[in-house]
């Protein structure tokens, strides 16, 4: 099991449509991916789950812990930190 | 525990867990059966799969006019659409909880709504309107066409009080009163016909019960005190043990009443018919000393179905059955009085998946096309109720009451229709006589005109309950002013006084069959105008009856005489208790307060 920390960039957060690219980027791997508020670290959601997702009402700045665990779980965390620094692919 | 007022609409305690109709917002939350849970899990599997469908279409369509960007919110409601927290929770809430899907639909929303209701970025808590499209959209699809209330009331697994911010009259009459112990709505009044009956099932009632329906859970444990006019959630155990306390000593008190002719204590005959929807209520009726049917409402038999759905032989037997087990006595049949809406057969208001009956162009309300309008217009459907009535003139006393009548072309033109049903129905031989036929008042110009009406009807009933309405200006379905209804106003007892005037030389009979003689202190005045016929609900019969006994007609006649010069209603009020100090301790005091019994 591994895990990073990473700030969220886009302006409008980790709202429903990153939340969908994440939710899709996850689901590639077989891993298990959670995502948890790094100032609210009680609260893991599966990183695979939108809902769960978009309840870390994850705003602009905030910094959120990615974990993966499983045969993949290299790949799988680079993969998600990447979309998530480059601000899921949006503007600003 | 929570305590919310309401209007007392029909009389008795009941305890037990809230069954919610929500028919403004279709949702409907109730127990199910074992039996259900695999059909209500298949319900929500087909709606998630049916909203795929229309998901991917919409995303296709918004990705060539709007490009991918917009799109991918969809592909956003998709991801939604099949995420654990949202369908596969709702299942887990039907198997563990036996619920219907759309209250575990709610149930999974709501649990995802209260986590996400401290978000404290404003853009991201707008996101939950995302989440409530896609359960919208689940909600929608599951909804089975034509079904609503009536699926709800034949799925309860166990006995519960009904709670609905509105109550059709059509769902109300098929209403089981083994099934369902007691009724709650946001709407209505104590002449609401829901309200009405609530009584005749002797169903425990309040109405304008606001915002009821949205405070309670389903499933919680909800107390409804017809007597006092108030619900209780979570009740606890004490407030249920004198509820349990009242209600045993109320089922003795009302038998043991002798039937047969009443008078007053100064000898005046009084006749006091019953009001019925059902064949069902003739027993009651004549245990409540009833001595005829004042008014028949026939357009319950079509139990909210269409206005031709029930043709004229079985209009024919019903009618038979009632004249016959009524005999001696006279049967008085009041044709439908539907509005377009209902007469439609679609009055439920949720045979539609996208109410488009609250959109449709039918008339739907007090002063549209109804009641003897509607029948007017709708000839085949007239001409059946009257042959079956012309023939079941041959097995007793029938008359016929037209409804909503307020002009003297629309009286001979049902009389014109009822002699052409007369002639059809005609048999070799056998002249049963003509069936007489009378009117409603309830429209101020029919009370105005009763001396041109008297030329062309064989009798008047006066209906209370759409007559102060009209003269009041008061929409009784609309809590904010439902209080405004005010039987006792002086522009009642003028009207009333003024119709008995009208009728009475011309030796035309007048009868009342509203609501407010059940009220004592209304009685006694409705006596002191001259009325002495009046049909009211079977249970509120054996108290009136006992109230007239102990009247004399001349201290009611000098009291009427007063209180038509009175201001107001209070000034009446006040008269009413200093003449008949007796009345302040009758039992369903006025505005049907509660009694002290016991």
């Amino acid at each position: 099991m591994i895990e990073r920390t990473v700030t969220v960039r886009n302006a409008l957060g980790l709202h429903a449509r990153a939340a969908a690219r994440f939710v899709h980027a996850a689901g590639v791997f077989q891993c298990r991916v959670t995502v948890a508020r790094h100032d609210r670290g009680d609260r893991h959601v599966d990183g695979k789950s939108i809902l769960g997702l978009l309840l870390l009402a994850a705003a602009r700045g905030a910094a959120i812990r990615i974990t993966a665990d499983g045969a993949d779980e290299a790949e799988a965390l680079g993969a998600l930190c990447r979309l998530v620094e480059t601000g899921f692919g949006e503007e600003a | 525990m929570t305590r919310i007022a309401g209007l007392p609409v029909s009389p008795g305690v009941a305890w037990g867990p809230a069954a919610l109709l929500l028919q403004r917002h279709p949702v409907m939350r109730y127990g199910i059966a074992e039996a259900n849970v695999a059909r209500e899990l298949g319900r929500l599997d087909e709606a998630r799969a049916l909203s795929a469908d229309q998901l991917r279409a919409i995303h296709a369509q918004v990705s060539q006019r709007a490009g991918a960007d917009l799109a991918n919110l969809f592909e956003a409601q998709l991801l939604m659409l099949e995420d654990n927290l949202l369908v596969p929770r709702a299942r887990h809430i039907v198997q563990a909880e036996r619920v219907n899907a759309e209250w575990a639909l709610d149930r999974a929303f709501d649990e995802f709504c209260a986590v996400f209701a401290d978000v404290g970025d404003a853009y991201l808590r707008e996101r939950r309107g995302d989440v409530a499209d896609v359960v919208g959209r689940l909600r929608r699809n599951l909804r089975p066409a034509g079904a609503g209330g009536m699926r709800m009331l034949a799925d309860l697994a166990s006995p519960a009080v009904l709670v609905a911010d509105e109550l059709a009259p059509s769902l109300a009459a098929q209403l089981d009163p083994a099934l369902i112990l007691g009724l709650a709505f946001e709407t209505g009044s104590r002449t609401h016909h829901s309200a009405i009956l609530a009584r005749s099932l002797g169903i425990p009632a309040v109405a304008g019960a606001l915002a009821v329906a949205r405070q309670i859970k389903p499933g919680a444990l909800v107390l409804v005190d017809g007597d006092a006019g108030e619900v209780v959630i979570d009740p606890p155990p004490d407030v249920i043990e004198l509820a349990r306390a009242r209600r045993g000593r109320r089922a003795p008190a009302a038998a043991g009443r002798v039937p047969g002719p009443v008078t007053t204590a100064d000898g005046t005959a009084v006749r006091f018919q019953a009001n019925i929807e059902r064949l069902e209520e003739i027993d009651a009726a004549r245990a409540a000393g009833a001595e005829g049917i004042g008014l028949f409402r026939s357009e319950f038999l079509l139990g909210g179905r269409a206005i031709d759905a029930f043709d004229e032989e079985a209009q024919y037997r019903v009618y038979r059955d009632v004249v016959e087990r009524m005999a001696p006595h006279p049967v008085t049949i009041r044709t439908f009085d539907l509005d377009e809406l209902q007469a439609s057969g679609r009055a439920d208001g949720e045979a539609d998946d996208d109410g488009r009956v609250r959109g449709s162009s039918l008339s739907h309300g007090p002063l549209g096309l109804r009641a003897i309008r509607l029948s007017l217009g709708h000839r085949d459907a007239f001409g059946a109720q009257l042959r079956a009535l012309a023939r079941a003139r041959r097995h007793g006393a029938v008359r016929v009451l037209l409804p909503f009548v307020s002009s003297v072309g629309e009286l001979r033109e049902a009389k014109a229709a009822l002699r052409a049903a007369t002639c059809e129905t005609a048999e070799a031989g056998r002249d049963a006589g003509a069936v007489p036929m009378g009117i409603m008042i309830e429209v101020p110009s029919a009370a105005l005109t009763v001396d041109l009406l008297a030329a062309d009807a064989d009798f008047f009933s006066i209906g209370t309950n759409d007559l102060i309405q009209y003269c009041l200006a008061v929409d009784r379905a609309d809590g904010r002013v439902a209080g405004l209804f005010d039987p006792l106003h002086p522009a009642i007892l003028r009207v009333v006084r003024h119709v008995i005037r009208l009728a009475r030389p011309r030796a035309r009979p007048v009868a009342l069959c509203g609501e407010m003689a059940a009220d004592p202190g209304a009685l006694v005045l409705l006596l002191g105008l001259g009325v002495t016929d009046f049909s009211m609900n079977p249970a509120a019969i054996p108290e009136a009856r006992e109230l007239v006994r102990q009247v004399s007609m001349a201290a009611a006649r000098r009291a009427a005489a007063r209180a038509v010069g009175l201001p107001t209603s209070g000034d009446i009020a006040a008269l009413l208790a200093s003449r008949f100090p007796a009345l302040a301790s009758w039992p369903a005091g006025r505005d049907g307060r509660p009694h002290m019994e016991g």
